[in-house]
């Protein structure tokens, strides 16, 4: 659901040239288990993805304990930043990358009754597929992500249909890694459509947030009889949670999401019974998507969050030396509330520190941002309201509400200064 | 022992919420009423009321929900026979309800042996949703077990 750029070109895979590091070409299968399962086989191992959605921060993703990055689409591979592409870079670090091949979504202004377009998205994959197969970074092709629209029921067969079409070419054109194809949640009418007209995907890939840690059994009360991967995962989706009276949703805090993350992670994989080759976490990264800090799992200026502790140990069994700062609580008057303009209202934040290191606290009151993107599309973040701290400072603050009405909330930051930080917020609306 | 320390957890809350039942109105005293009830308490954010609702259809049908647990070998997917086993499905709603208001409430430890109690006794519970589809409310439980076991390390 999730996508936070593009639809846009893949005019880059139009280059002809191969690309491939030092070292060789990778081979992945899909192979049975003796218990009923799948397992992936990369160049003869079995390879569990302990995955991650995003294209940055991929040192501390090794250190973490991921072994492999998603990204969505071509254009992904040669734009990471730096002197070398992405998948060099993930190479050297060890990450395997599923290779995302951006499948045109209709919402957007695709049609796939249009010949001359589904033409020209086919010779792009094609060219991509021929470009990078041999890369030996390479994990699965991730064939399109939630081209069926983030909102659709999945009725419409065309969508799967060509998606056969796709995957026939990325067959012919590189018979040593599966074709994935992801989806946004396991709807009934989705999988069957799957299973009826397009054969020829290799592992399901199913995008889910609150019902995440039931995908596989889903899936198998519909009778899905190949691999699936849980492609996106994270807290509660802003669309799944309580909203304040004004409709406000209410975002998970920092210490549920980190519950959250680390729950699901280990739920679908006993949930999959054998079938759930592996798991990648949104977001690697940082985005605003409602707020700045709802899907990100890293600030914007760097530090991670609890989140990624959470995912260290999910992926290893071990904390990290530092841990990020726990946010508790944040006691206030002012939550999911509605106040009058320039009032003042006392705030308190309780958080520990399991290192004790010196905690710094950030306080911002931010307007409700008014874009209602879909699918995860881009938005800007709203700016800072300027004036609202009215006294104190560390955990302990009295906010002063905007002299504007409107819908607000108020974030606070806790970094430890060593990479770690934590950051809620609560909504509140100034009539 | 852990079942032990189980039962006597929950034999606490059932106490705390025999204390509490004489204020509340139980209807008929169906186990659907009483979760009905609980339902709606816990909309209305009023969690001593979802604590004395849940415990009074604890209290009265936790026997035959084992019972009817005890008689299945897997869960069932027909969704009359599912509708049959009505005390295991309301005890076992029931049982997560009181998890997640003992939660709020700060008492972890309790909503745990509440989580506990239904993963381990009595898995096959189902509760229908609104919107079309049965969900296991002891999945429900073990994931918020393992958050709160998480959250404490």
């Amino acid at each position: 659901m999730r996508v936070f750029f593009l639809m846009a070109s893949l005019a880059a895979t139009t280059f002809l040239t191969s690309v491939h590091a030092a070292g060789a070409s990778s081979k992945v299968e899909i192979r049975k288990t003796t218990d009923g399962g799948f397992e992936l086989v990369r160049n003869g191992a079995p390879f569990f993805i302990n995955g991650a959605g995003g294209t940055g921060f991929l040192e501390n993703l090794v250190q973490a304990g991921g072994n492999s990055i998603r990204t969505w689409g071509i254009e992904q591979l040669e734009s990471a930043g730096g002197e070398k592409n992405l998948l060099d870079r993930a190479h050297e670090l060890g990450l395997a990358v599923s290779v995302g091949l951006w499948v045109q979504h209709e919402r957007h202004g695709f049609s796939y009754n249009d010949p001359a377009a589904v033409q020209k998205q086919r010779d792009e994959i094609r060219a991509a597929v021929r470009k990078y197969k041999n890369h030996p970074a390479v994990l699965v092709w991730g064939l399109g992500n939630e081209m069926e629209g983030p909102t659709s029921d999945g009725s419409d067969p065309r969508i799967w249909k060509e998606l056969e079409q796709l995957a026939r070419i990325i067959k012919a054109e590189d018979p040593n890694h599966p074709v994935m194809t992801v989806i946004a949640s396991a709807a009934a009418t989705k999988v069957r459509g799957i299973q009826q007209y397009y054969p020829s995907i290799d592992i399901l890939g199913v995008n889910s947030y609150g019902g995440a840690m039931g995908v596989g059994s889903t899936l198998q009360s519909l009778g899905w009889d190949k691999p699936f991967a849980l492609t996106e995962f994270g807290p509660l989706g802003h669309w799944e949670v309580p909203k304040t009276s004004w409709g406000a949703p209410i975002e998970p805090t920092s210490r549920d999401k980190a519950a959250s993350y680390y729950v699901t992670k280990t739920k679908v994989v006993e949930d999959g019974r054998g079938k759930c080759v592996g798991t990648y976490v949104f977001l690697w990264g940082q985005k605003q998507e409602v707020t700045s800090t709802w899907y990100g799992m890293f600030l914007k200026t760097g530090e991670k969050l609890p989140t990624v502790d959470a995912m260290t140990m999910a992926w290893t069994g071990k904390w990290p030396a530092n841990r990020s700062p726990k946010i508790l609580k944040i006691e206030s008057p002012l939550a999911n509330a509605v106040v009058s303009r320039s009032q003042e209202y006392p705030v308190q934040a309780t958080v520990e520190d399991r290192e004790g290191d010196n905690l710094r606290f950030d306080w911002e009151v931010r307007a409700e941002t008014t874009e209602q993107s879909v699918g995860g599309d881009a938005e800007s973040e709203p700016p800072a309201v300027p004036g609202c701290l009215a006294s104190g400072s560390g955990d302990a603050v009295v906010v002063r509400t905007p002299s504007k009405p409107g819908a607000y909330r108020l974030f606070v930051t806790v970094r430890d200064g060593k990479g770690g930080a934590s950051a809620d917020n609560l909504a509140f609306q100034v009539q | 022992m852990k079942k032990i320390l189980t039962i006597v957890v929950s034999a606490g809350i059932l106490s705390t919420a025999a204390l509490q039942a004489q204020s509340y109105d139980f209807g008929d005293h169906s186990s659907q009423t009483l979760v009905s009830k609980a339902w709606a308490a816990q909309d209305a954010k009023n969690d001593a009321a979802v604590l004395a609702y849940t415990g009074k259809c604890i209290e009265m049908f936790q026997p035959q929900a084992l019972e009817q647990q005890k008689a299945l070998s897997a869960p069932l997917t027909v969704k009359e026979e599912i509708f049959k086993q009505w005390a295991l499905n309301d005890v076992g709603t029931a049982l997560f309800i009181r998890g997640q208001a003992l939660e709020r409430q700060g008492r972890t430890a309790e909503a745990i042996a509440d989580y506990k109690m239904l993963s381990e006794q009595l898995p096959y519970a189902q509760c229908w949703d609104v919107q079309g589809w049965f969900w296991k409310p002891a999945d429900a439980a073990s994931g918020r077990m393992k958050a709160l076991q998480f959250d404490a390390m």
